[in-house]
């Protein structure tokens, strides 16, 4: 072995990185929001099953299910910056996120709302609610317990996806670590550093799931 | 064992041993020329130093130069296409030998690489969009600046920036090209780059203009190498050299660039 | 390329540059076969060691699996690509990548199969082995039939993700799909043509996969 390891400028710069990890979360949490929101109107109109709008709601999600998030990424960027449009790589990423999870989303969505048989919103009518007041307590809290955990993967998910970031620019965790180490190119110090980061954020984020399961379906 | 045995298996042995206790001695230059083979790790997003032709197939002064060393090394060469952030650790992975990549010989980088003496000198300057208005430096303050990751000039500059509290307005892209585009689209107002470039990148938009020279130090740039293989670095030193005594540098200068070549010599040292 | 002004830096896209990106997109299909076969092989063993449930078995292998699955693809790269040199085994990048690729499907498949082989029943296993089965013939004939049933769905998942992950091994240097793509923007700086021409490459590769899936799923649950 003809290497000698450089440990203690990494660890000089553990705060940075820390800091870095923050930026990590808040843009993986926005685009689950996002995703949340647009995943779930996506299968409204996929399930709806208007052919005006069906076709919109289905090239979504097989784009976003089908190509690498990369792409999707460097499409935000260069791809739509070729039509003018121009988002610095905060937005590329929570775009390019928001845009992926958008599309598994639906589709954890749609497999909850068929899992919910008909009867259930026939019942709900007939003791008198309305097709909103069905929706909001009956099956929407349902569907929210089905796709719980496939929510969580996915937000998991999200904070990996993030790393994608340092291809286009931005200084999110993996985007910083490559800032710090091209000082010197100590590659693998730094980056040995962040996996363990990662690694912390992701018991973090299921543990926190756990928690709010537990509070949340303990009946 | 008949004595006639003897001899050959002895002279096998001792010539088993021997090779043995070379290899163990052989540096990288033994091993380059032994292999036959030498490795070049080129950027290849810097012309009009390193770029790839219609056929994709990579050219430039970068390039010759490694053809060059092969031919003095009388040895094969291989051209391991990589970018700014990929050319230092080429060398620490040792999937290349050597790097042609235009690097700033930085003391912060010499702390992973090796670095030989200068063989090429550049300085920073600015490629603009042609509406942006941008003429001297202190215009870059509150526009939207661009440059490589990993790179000097990425450095240089946010020291500015920080001073002038304008580092959430930077972006930084993988490669030059990226750099190059952003300016050309108008992501970027300004993309930092090197001289050399600013004509072809000029010439290839209509939208990007010349801009002013950055206030840093000339860039001398040098070949780099494995820290520890000092006698590979000394041939290289050499190499580069010989590239300028026998006007090799000037005639690959005068090609991609155009022009007077730039003497490789630092003004009140001795190198 | 005797006069400085007849150089020509950029040059558009031509119909050859799709011959460029085919060999690439074959490079990206053999990388991602590598990948899923291996990693899907190994991640079955994994999956029934973990089965078993022996506590150090989820202490050791388990933890190495978890951390797998909770490190970015790109750092996992670029950890083991410079990490193989500095102990003196130095790999390329479709080496290293596929190293990298095969123990990562791993870990997903990993759970995967574990989930398989607690989709059987308790009851199930145990009235094969009263029929008198051995072990392994519990295993291939009970547990593997009903158990692929069960996973197939995530499996096929698991396999389409690292297809398209596979687009990370170009950080390393491998010439697969995106790396190709990235050398055509900066060659011929149309960005949204490669773009798409490269995103329906990969849509080609793995739409049809997700399709025959889901037609197998829909009749094997009609079965």
């Amino acid at each position: 072995m003809d290497y000698t390891f450089h440990w203690r400028p990494v660890i000089r710069k553990l705060p940075d990185l820390l800091e870095a990890a923050l930026v990590t979360l808040e843009v993986a949490v926005l685009s689950m929001v996002i995703g949340i929101l647009i995943g779930l109107a996506l299968a409204l109109i996929r399930m709806s099953g208007k052919r005006s709008t069906v076709w919109f709601a289905v090239g979504w999600i097989e784009i976003a299910r089908n190509t690498p998030a990369l792409l999707q990424l460097f499409f935000f960027g260069f791809g739509l910056g070729a039509f003018g449009f121009h988002l610095s790589p905060y937005m590329i990423v929570l775009c390019g996120l928001s845009f992926n999870n958008a599309g598994y989303l639906a589709e954890n969505f749609r497999g909850g709302f068929n899992a919910i048989p008909d009867t259930q919103y026939r019942a709900a009518r007939s003791l008198g609610m309305s097709a909103i007041q069905a929706y909001a307590r009956i099956i929407i809290p349902q569907v929210f317990r089905i796709v719980y955990y496939p929510m969580t993967n996915q937000m998991v998910w999200a904070v990996l996806m993030s790393s994608l970031g340092m291809l286009v620019g931005f200084r999110e965790l993996t985007g910083e670590t490559q800032f710090l180490a091209s000082k010197t190119f100590r590659i693998f110090e730094y980056f040995l550093f962040t996996a363990a980061i990662y690694y912390g954020l992701v018991k973090i984020i299921l543990g926190a799931s756990r928690l709010i399961a537990w509070r949340l379906f303990r009946y | 064992m008949k004595r006639g045995y003897l001899a050959p298996v002895a002279a096998v042995a001792v010539f088993f041993i021997l090779a043995a206790g070379q290899d163990a001695r052989a540096d990288k230059l033994d091993d380059i020329i032994n292999d036959g083979l030498v490795r070049c790790a080129v950027v290849l997003d810097f012309p009009p130093i390193g770029y790839r032709d219609e056929n994709n197939e990579p050219v430039g002064f970068d390039v010759e130069y490694c053809k060059d060393l092969a031919a003095a090394l009388e040895v094969d060469y291989e051209i391991l296409p990589v970018t700014w952030a990929e050319r230092l650790p080429s060398i620490v992975t040792n999937r290349a030998d050597v790097v042609f990549g235009g690097t700033s010989d930085s003391l912060e980088r010499a702390k992973t690489v090796g670095f030989t003496i200068p063989y090429a000198i550049y300085y920073a300057q600015a490629v603009v969009g042609i509406d942006s208005g941008v003429v001297t430096f202190e215009d870059l303050k509150g526009k939207r600046v661009a440059a490589a990751v990993g790179t000097i000039p990425e450095q240089e500059y946010l020291k500015y920036a920080a001073e002038w509290g304008v580092e959430d307005l930077y972006q930084g892209y993988q490669s030059e090209n990226e750099v190059f585009l952003a300016v050309a689209q108008g992501k970027a107002d300004v993309g930092i780059t090197t001289n050399t470039a600013v004509k072809p990148i000029v010439a290839q938009y209509d939208t990007v203009i010349a801009g002013p020279r950055m206030p840093w130090t000339t860039d001398y740039t040098s070949v780099v190498a494995p820290r520890k293989d000092f006698g590979w670095i000394n041939y290289l030193n050499l190499f580069i050299t010989h590239q300028v005594r026998s006007g090799r540098y000037q005639e690959l200068w005068g090609r991609f660039v155009g022009g007077e070549a730039p003497e490789l010599r630092i003004p009140g040292v001795m190198y | 390329m005797s006069e400085t002004d007849s150089i020509e830096f950029f040059t558009s896209f031509r119909v050859e540059d799709l011959w460029f990106l085919l060999e690439a997109a074959g490079r990206t299909l053999l990388i991602s076969v590598l990948g899923i076969s291996g990693g899907t092989v190994l991640g079955i063993a994994f999956g029934w060691l973990l089965s078993i449930g022996r506590w150090y078995g989820a202490a050791t292998l388990g933890w190495v699996l978890d951390v797998f699955r909770s490190v970015p693809l790109i750092i996992q790269l670029v950890l083991f690509f410079n990490f193989f040199p500095i102990v003196g085994f130095p790999l390329d990048p479709f080496g290293a990548g596929t190293l990298v690729l095969v123990m990562y499907t791993s870990a997903l498949v990993a759970q995967v199969a574990r989930g398989g082989i607690e989709a059987v029943s308790i009851s199930t296993r145990r009235a094969a082995r009263s029929l008198g089965m051995s072990y392994w013939q519990d295993l291939r004939y009970v547990v593997w039939p009903i158990g692929i049933r069960a996973v197939l769905p995530s499996w096929t998942g698991v396999a389409l993700g690292v297809l398209k992950d596979t687009a990370l091994v170009s950080v390393l240097g491998y010439m697969e799909l995106l790396r190709a793509s990235q050398i055509l923007i900066t060659r011929t700086q149309e960005p949204f043509l490669v773009l798409a021409v490269v995103g329906a490459f990969y849509f080609a590769l793995s739409f049809p996969i997700a399709r025959f899936s889901e037609r197998l799923e829909r009749r094997w649950s009609h079965d």
